[in-house]
C-alpha cells in the first residue's frame, strides 16, 4: 500500500505540477504557442445579463439544426422522379408521387427516430428563427449596435435574413400539398420582379413551373450553400464578439471600460453547456409531444390540388399577410406589366424592412450625432424614441403576421373574411402610429420615474461630533448575495487555506 | 415527361377500376350507353338509375346502386307522417306544399323543395340544420338534430311523394372502399373548401366550409351527390366507388387522424405550431435564460 | 507547501485565498444544493439512460423524444445549477483594452496601401489596367454562361397553354366529358387531353369546367359561343400568384383562390371582385362536338396566370 503511494508521487512529480494536463499542455504549446491566449481565454469576463441567453438561444438551436440536419440528409431523395408509394402509411398505399415526398414519408415512418428528428428539425427552425428575432430586438432595444458593434449587427441580420431564406428551402424540400403550393408563391413572386422577372424564374427554377430542377437545387442551397454561410458568419459574429467583448448594463462597478460578470471557465462554461443541453432537451420535447407539419396528412402536392387554409412557417408569414392585404394594383402600360399586387408587397416591401434594419446604426448616427463607441447598453427607457421606432415597427409586423390567418380569423370568430380583411388593412396602417406614441409614453414615464419602488437600503445619519449630519448608506440586506462585493479579477492562483491554519488576516471563513 | 411511366400504373389502376364498373354497367343501362368509348367510365349521372343496379316495385324505384353505395327511398308508407312533421316543423317557411311560397302574410323567399331528392332533405334535417334557428342567417350551422332518424325519413318520404326524384338515400359499403384512393380525391375534390385536415374555413361573405370532423358516413355521401348550399353537387365527375373511397378516407383518416408525432395541435398547421414555436419553444427557453442569468 | 507558495508569489500577479468571499459558493447551504443537483442530474442521467433502451426497442417517438428531452433538460438543469450556486459567485472583473491602434499604426498601414501598394500601380498603369480589366472581363463572361446554364429563357412559353382548336376536355384521370355528366352546380377539373398527367398539364393548362344554370349568367362580349349549354371553362391558375382557384362556391356563384382569398364572379366573366388578384380568371373558349363532348375552340386569348414583366 505504501509503496503503491510512493510509486504514483513519484510519477506525479516526474510529469511536473499539473500532471498529465500539464504535460499535454506542454506539448501543445511547444507547437502552437497558445499557453497564453489560451489562459486569458479561460479568464474571459461574460456578463450574466439574462437577456444574454437569447442569442444563445438561436446559436443552439442552429446546432440542433445542423445536428438534425445531418440525420434527416441521410434518407431524404432530393428528386422529382414520380414513385409510387407502397409504404406503411396506408392512405398513401399507391399514390404516385415525387421521391422526395417518398422518401420524407419513409424517414418519419420507417426510420427508427425518424420522425423524432424531423419534428426538432422543424420545431428547432422555429425556435432559431423566433429565437433570432428576440435576440435582435434586445440588441436593439439596449443599442447594443451602436460603435464599435455596427459590424456584428449587419452580420446578424444577415443571418437572420439567410436564415429566413433557408427556413423556406427546407420548408419546400418534402413537395407535400402544402409546400409545393409554397413553391408555386414563390415562383409567382420572382416572376414579378419588373424586366427580369420571367428570366430569374426560369434560371431558378430551371424552366417553367414546377420542373424537375427545383427540389434538387433547393436541396443543394438548404444543407450546403446557405448553412455553410451562415457557419462561417455565425463564427464571424462570435469571433467579434469576444475581440470586442460583451456589452454590459450599467451599474455598481461597471464602467466603459470593464466588463463585470463571470469567468469563462469554469462558470460561464459550464452555464452555457447546461443550456445547450436544455435548448436541445426542449427541442425533443417538443418534437415528441407537439406534432408539427404532419405531411403525411398534406398527401404529395400536385400542382392542380390545393387545400384551404395554406400557410407558410411563421417567419414566412408577414409576406404572406403583406401579399393578402394589399390591394390589387397591377400596372398595365407601354405593352408590358408590373405586377404591383405582388412586387410591393413581396420584393419592395421586405427588402425595405431589411434595409432598414441594415441601415439603422447609420441613420441613428446620423440623427444623434453620437461617434463614441459604447460598451454600456441603454436601457429601452432611456432612449423613448428608439424604443418607440422599434416597437412602431414590430407593431406593424405582427399585425402583418396577424394578417396571414385572415381565413381562421374569420372563421374562428365567425366574421365576414371581407371585414377581417379591411380590418387587417386598417390595423397595418394604423398601428404603428398608436404604437408609437404609447410606447414612447411608456418609456418616458419608465424612465423618470427609474429606481423608485424598488427595495433600497436604508440611510444611517449619523450626528459627527461638529454637529455635522452626515447620511451614510446603510451595509445591504444580509440575503442580498454579493451585492457589497467589489468586483475582482479573476484569479491567477488560488491559494489554500490549510485546515489547521489559522487566517493570520483577520478574515475569517464565512461558515454557511 | 419521365413522370409518365411511373404514373401509368396510376392511370391503369384507374382503368381497371372503370373497367369493374363498366361491365355491369353495360347489362344494366340503356342501349346508346354501349356505344361509349372504352375510357368512359359511366359515371354519367352516377347517384341516379341512370347508372346503376335499380331494384323495382310496381314500376316504381325503391333502390339503385352498385356494390359501393346503395340507394334507397324512404318508405312511402312514412309520407301520411312525414307531412305531419313537416306542416308542424317546415311549413312557415316553405308553404304547405313544400315549394318555397310561404303562407300568406311571411314574407321572404325560401328554397323550393319540390325535386330535390330524398337525399337532400335527409342531409338538411339529420345534420341539424333544418329546422334552422335563425332562417335570416347566412348559413344554416350544424346542430343537434331536432327530427329524428325515422322522422326525418318521414319528411323526406312525404316530400318525394309529391314529386318523386333522385338521389335516394345512400347507404355507404365502407368495407370495400379504398382509402388510398379515398385520400387523393379527398385532396383534389373537397381540401380546396375543408382544407387538407378537413376542419373548414371561412369563404366569402359570412359563409364558412365546415368542419367534417363529426360528421357520419351517411351525411358526407348526401353531401357530395347533392351539394348542399354553397358546396358543388358531385355527381358524373365522382362514381358511386370513388365516393365511397372518400367517405372512407373522412371518416377514418380525417376523423380520427393518428397523429404519429405527438399532439395535432388542432389541425390549424403552421398558424397553430408558429405560437407553439414562439411562446412554448422560444418562451420556455427565454424563462430558462431568465432564470440562468441575472436580474437586476 | 512553503515551496509552492513562493513559486507563485514569483510569477502571479493576483491571487485569492480559498475562503475569498468570490470564491463561495452563492447557495447559502451547499449541502442541500448540492444533495438536490445530484438528484436532478440523476433523473437527467436515468432518462438519458431510459432513451437508450427506448431507441433499442424502436419504441413510439414520443418515448424517445421525451426520453431524450428529458434527459438533456434535467442534465442541463443540473449543470447550470451547479454553476449557478456552487461555483465561485463573483463577480469578477476585467479591463476592455481599447481596440483602437496607435495613429503611427494606423499610418504606417495606410502608408502600406497607398504608398507601396498605390506606388506600383501608378508606375505601371497599363499593368494594373490590363490586370483589373482581365478580371473584371472574367467575372461578367463568367456571370452569362453561368446563369444562361440554369435554365432555358422563357421565350413565348408563359404565353401559351397545350389547350388547341378541338383538345377534349378530360378530367385527371383521362375520361373525356360528355354533355350529360354535370349537373347544374358541378364542377370539374380538366385538362386537355394527354397532359392530365405531366407536370406542365397540371401547372399551366389545368382549367376549371362548371355547368352554369342560365339564368343570371352574363356573356361577355365577344364570348357568347365560348359557353355552350351552360359549361364554362376558366384558366384554374389564380391572377395573383398561380394558387389552383379551386375553391367554389355554388350559391354565390364564386371561384375563391384557396391561398389569399381573391374571389371570382363565375357568372360575369370571372371578374374579381374581392382580394388582391388583378385580372379576371382567362376564360377557355368551348364546343360541344357532335358526339357530345366538350372541347376547346382554340387556346386561351391571353396568357393564363401571374403576371409578369413581358404580358401587356
Amino acid at each position: 500500500m505504501s509503496n503503491a503511494v510512493v510509486t504514483k508521487r513519484s510519477k506525479k512529480q516526474a510529469l511536473g505540477r499539473y500532471g498529465r494536463v500539464g504535460k499535454a499542455l506542454d506539448e501543445l504549446d511547444d507547437r502552437l504557442g497558445v499557453a497564453k491566449g489560451g489562459r486569458s481565454f479561460l479568464d474571459k469576463i461574460f456578463p450574466d445579463h439574462w437577456s444574454f441567453m437569447l442569442g444563445e438561444i438561436a446559436l443552439y438551436s442552429f446546432v440542433v439544426l445542423l445536428a438534425t440536419g445531418v440525420f434527416l440528409s441521410l434518407y431524404y431523395i432530393p428528386s422529382s422522379a414520380i414513385v409510387t408509394y407502397h409504404g406503411s402509411y396506408l392512405p398513401l398505399d399507391g399514390q404516385s408521387m415525387t421521391e422526395a415526398y417518398a422518401s420524407t414519408v419513409n424517414l418519419s415512418f420507417a426510420v427508427r427516430a425518424g420522425l423524432l428528428m424531423r419534428q426538432m428539425h422543424h420545431w428547432a427552425a422555429d425556435i432559431f428563427i423566433g429565437a433570432m428575432v428576440v435576440h435582435m430586438a434586445r440588441v436593439f432595444f439596449t443599442g447594443a449596435f451602436r460603435k464599435p458593434r455596427e459590424l456584428n449587427w449587419t452580420i446578424g441580420v444577415t443571418l437572420l435574413t439567410l436564415a429566413i431564406v433557408n427556413g423556406f428551402l427546407g420548408y419546400s424540400l418534402p413537395d407535400d400539398l402544402v409546400s409545393g403550393t409554397g413553391i408555386r408563391i414563390a415562383y409567382s413572386i420572382i416572376l414579378s420582379v419588373p424586366l427580369v422577372g420571367t428570366y430569374l424564374a426560369f434560371f431558378v427554377f430551371g424552366g417553367n413551373f414546377p420542373g424537375t430542377a427545383v427540389l434538387p437545387r433547393f436541396f443543394i442551397l438548404h444543407v450546403l450553400v446557405v448553412p455553410g454561410i451562415m457557419l462561417a458568419l455565425v463564427s464571424a459574429h462570435m469571433i467579434l464578439l469576444v475581440r470586442q467583448k460583451h456589452t454590459q448594463f450599467p451599474g455598481e462597478g461597471r464602467t466603459e471600460d470593464n466588463v463585470v460578470g463571470t469567468p469563462m471557465f469554469p462558470v460561464f462554461m459550464a452555464k452555457t453547456t447546461g443550456f445547450m443541453l436544455i435548448v436541445t432537451g426542449v427541442t425533443a420535447l417538443l418534437g415528441a409531444f407537439a406534432q408539427i407539419n404532419p405531411i403525411w396528412q398534406f398527401g404529395p402536392y400536385d400542382a392542380s390540388r390545393i387545400s384551404y387554409a395554406v400557410q407558410p412557417d411563421w417567419y414566412m408569414a408577414f409576406l404572406d399577410g403583406a401579399l393578402r392585404i394589399f390591394p390589387a394594383w397591377s400596372f398595365h402600360s407601354f405593352g408590358h406589366t408590373i405586377p404591383l399586387e405582388v412586387t410591393i408587397p413581396a420584393v419592395i416591401f421586405p427588402g425595405l424592412v431589411f434595409g432598414l434594419a441594415y441601415a439603422w446604426p447609420a441613420l441613428e448616427r446620423m440623427v444623434t450625432k453620437d461617434v463614441a463607441p459604447h460598451n454600456l447598453l441603454d436601457r429601452p427607457s432611456s432612449r423613448p424614441k428608439r424604443t418607440a421606432a422599434g416597437v412602431a415597427v414590430l407593431a406593424a409586423i405582427s399585425m402583418l403576421f396577424i394578417a396571414s390567418s385572415t381565413d381562421v380569423i374569420a372563421n374562428f370568430f365567425h366574421i365576414s373574411l371581407n371585414t377581417v380583411l379591411w380590418a387587417m388593412r386598417v390595423l397595418v396602417l394604423v398601428s404603428p402610429f398608436i404604437a408609437y406614441p404609447i410606447a414612447y409614453k411608456i418609456a418616458s414615464e419608465m424612465h423618470a420615474t427609474r429606481g423608485s419602488g424598488k427595495r433600497k437600503t436604508a440611510n444611517v445619519v449619523t450626528r459627527t461630533d461638529e454637529g455635522e449630519y452626515v447620511a451614510t448608506a446603510a451595509p445591504a440586506y444580509a440575503d442580498d448575495v454579493a451585492h457589497d462585493l467589489a468586483p475582482t479579477p479573476v484569479p491567477q492562483y488560488i491559494e489554500a487555506v490549510e485546515a489547521d491554519e489559522e487566517p493570520d488576516d483577520g478574515v475569517r471563513t464565512i461558515d454557511r | 415527361m419521365g413522370a409518365s411511366s411511373a404514373r401509368r400504373s396510376r392511370i391503369v389502376a384507374w382503368g381497371l377500376s372503370a373497367f369493374v364498373v363498366a361491365v355491369p354497367l353495360a347489362w344494366f343501362t340503356p342501349a346508346h350507353a354501349s356505344t361509349l368509348p372504352p375510357y368512359q367510365t359511366g359515371r354519367r349521372n352516377a347517384g341516379t338509375p341512370n347508372s346503376s343496379v335499380v331494384v323495382k316495385k310496381h314500376g316504381v324505384v325503391t333502390s339503385y346502386g352498385d356494390s359501393a353505395i346503395t340507394y334507397r327511398a324512404p318508405s312511402p308508407a312514412l309520407a301520411a307522417l312525414g307531412q305531419a312533421l313537416y306542416l308542424q316543423n317546415c311549413a312557415s317557411c316553405h308553404g304547405t306544399e313544400a315549394n318555397g311560397v310561404p303562407a300568406a302574410g311571411t314574407t321572404g323567399a325560401y328554397p323550393n323543395l319540390v325535386g330535390l331528392g330524398p337525399a337532400t332533405i335527409d342531409f338538411w334535417i339529420e345534420s341539424g340544420r333544418m329546422p334552422a334557428a335563425d332562417p335570416r342567417s347566412v348559413q344554416a350551422p350544424r346542430r343537434t338534430p331536432r327530427l329524428t332518424h325515422d322522422q326525418a325519413l318521414a319528411v323526406a318520404a312525404w316530400i318525394n311523394s309529391l314529386s318523386p326524384s333522385y338521389p335516394y338515400i345512400p347507404t355507404v359499403n365502407l368495407k370495400d372502399a379504398n382509402v388510398a384512393n379515398g385520400a387523393a380525391l379527398f385532396a383534389l375534390n373537397c381540401a380546396a373548401c375543408h382544407t387538407i385536415e378537413g376542419d373548414g374555413d371561412a369563404l366569402a361573405r359570412s359563409t364558412f366550409a365546415p368542419s367534417l370532423r363529426n360528421i357520419p358516413a351517411t351525411q358526407v355521401a348526401e353531401a357530395i351527390r347533392t351539394g348542399p348550399g354553397n358546396m358543388p353537387r358531385f355527381t358524373g365527375n365522382l362514381s358511386d366507388y370513388q365516393v365511397a373511397d372518400i367517405v372512407k378516407y373522412v371518416t377514418t383518416e380525417i376523423q380520427h387522424p393518428r397523429n404519429p408525432g405527438g399532439f395535432g395541435l388542432g389541425g390549424l398547421g403552421p398558424v397553430a405550431e408558429g405560437f407553439v414555436g414562439l411562446l412554448l419553444g422560444v418562451g420556455l427557453l427565454a424563462l430558462v435564460g431568465f432564470w440562468v442569468g441575472e436580474r437586476q | 507547501m512553503s515551496e509552492r507558495r513562493e513559486h507563485r508569489t514569483a510569477v502571479s500577479l493576483n491571487g485569492l485565498r480559498e475562503d475569498d468571499p468570490h470564491l463561495q459558493p452563492a447557495a447559502r447551504n451547499p449541502q442541500l444544493v448540492e444533495r438536490v443537483i445530484a438528484l436532478t442530474l440523476l433523473v437527467g442521467v436515468v432518462l438519458i439512460i431510459g432513451f437508450g433502451a427506448a431507441y433499442w426497442v424502436n419504441a413510439a417517438p414520443w418515448t424517445l423524444g421525451a426520453t431524450m428531452g428529458g434527459g438533456l433538460f434535467f442534465l442541463g438543469v443540473g449543470l447550470i445549477a451547479w454553476a449557478k450556486y456552487l461555483m465561485a459567485r463573483g463577480p469578477f472583473v476585467e479591463e476592455r483594452h481599447v481596440l483602437a491602434t496607435s495613429q503611427e499604426d494606423r499610418d504606417a498601414f495606410a502608408a502600406a496601401i497607398v504608398e507601396r501598394g498605390g506606388g506600383v500601380v501608378k508606375r505601371r498603369r497599363v499593368l494594373g489596367g490590363l490586370v483589373g480589366g482581365g478580371l473584371g472581363a472574367f467575372g461578367v463572361v463568367a456571370l452569362f454562361p453561368l446563369l444562361r446554364s440554369l435554365g432555358p429563357l422563357p421565350k413565348g412559353t408563359l404565353f401559351h397553354t397545350d389547350w388547341r382548336a378541338g383538345s377534349f376536355a378530360v378530367d385527371i384521370t383521362g375520361r373525356r366529358i360528355h354533355v350529360s355528366d354535370l349537373a347544374v352546380g358541378s364542377i370539374v377539373t380538366v385538362f386537355p387531353e394527354g397532359t392530365q398527367n405531366t407536370d406542365r398539364g397540371q401547372a399551366v393548362d389545368q382549367t376549371v369546367l362548371i355547368r352554369l344554370s342560365n339564368e343570371n349568367f352574363t356573356t361577355q362580349k365577344g364570348r357568347e359561343s365560348w359557353g355552350p349549354m351552360g359549361y364554362i371553362a376558366y384558366s384554374k391558375l389564380c391572377t395573383h400568384l398561380g394558387c389552383p382557384v379551386g375553391l367554389y362556391e355554388q350559391q354565390l356563384q364564386l371561384l375563391v383562390c384557396p391561398c389569399h382569398q381573391s374571389m371570382f364572379n363565375v357568372n360575369n366573366g370571372a371578374i374579381p371582385n374581392f382580394g388582391p388578384a388583378p385580372r379576371p380568371l382567362p376564360q377557355l373558349p368551348l364546343y360541344i362536338d357532335a358526339a357530345g363532348y366538350i372541347r376547346s375552340q382554340s387556346d386561351y386569348h391571353e396568357p393564363v396566370g401571374p403576371g409578369f414583366w413581358e404580358r401587356s
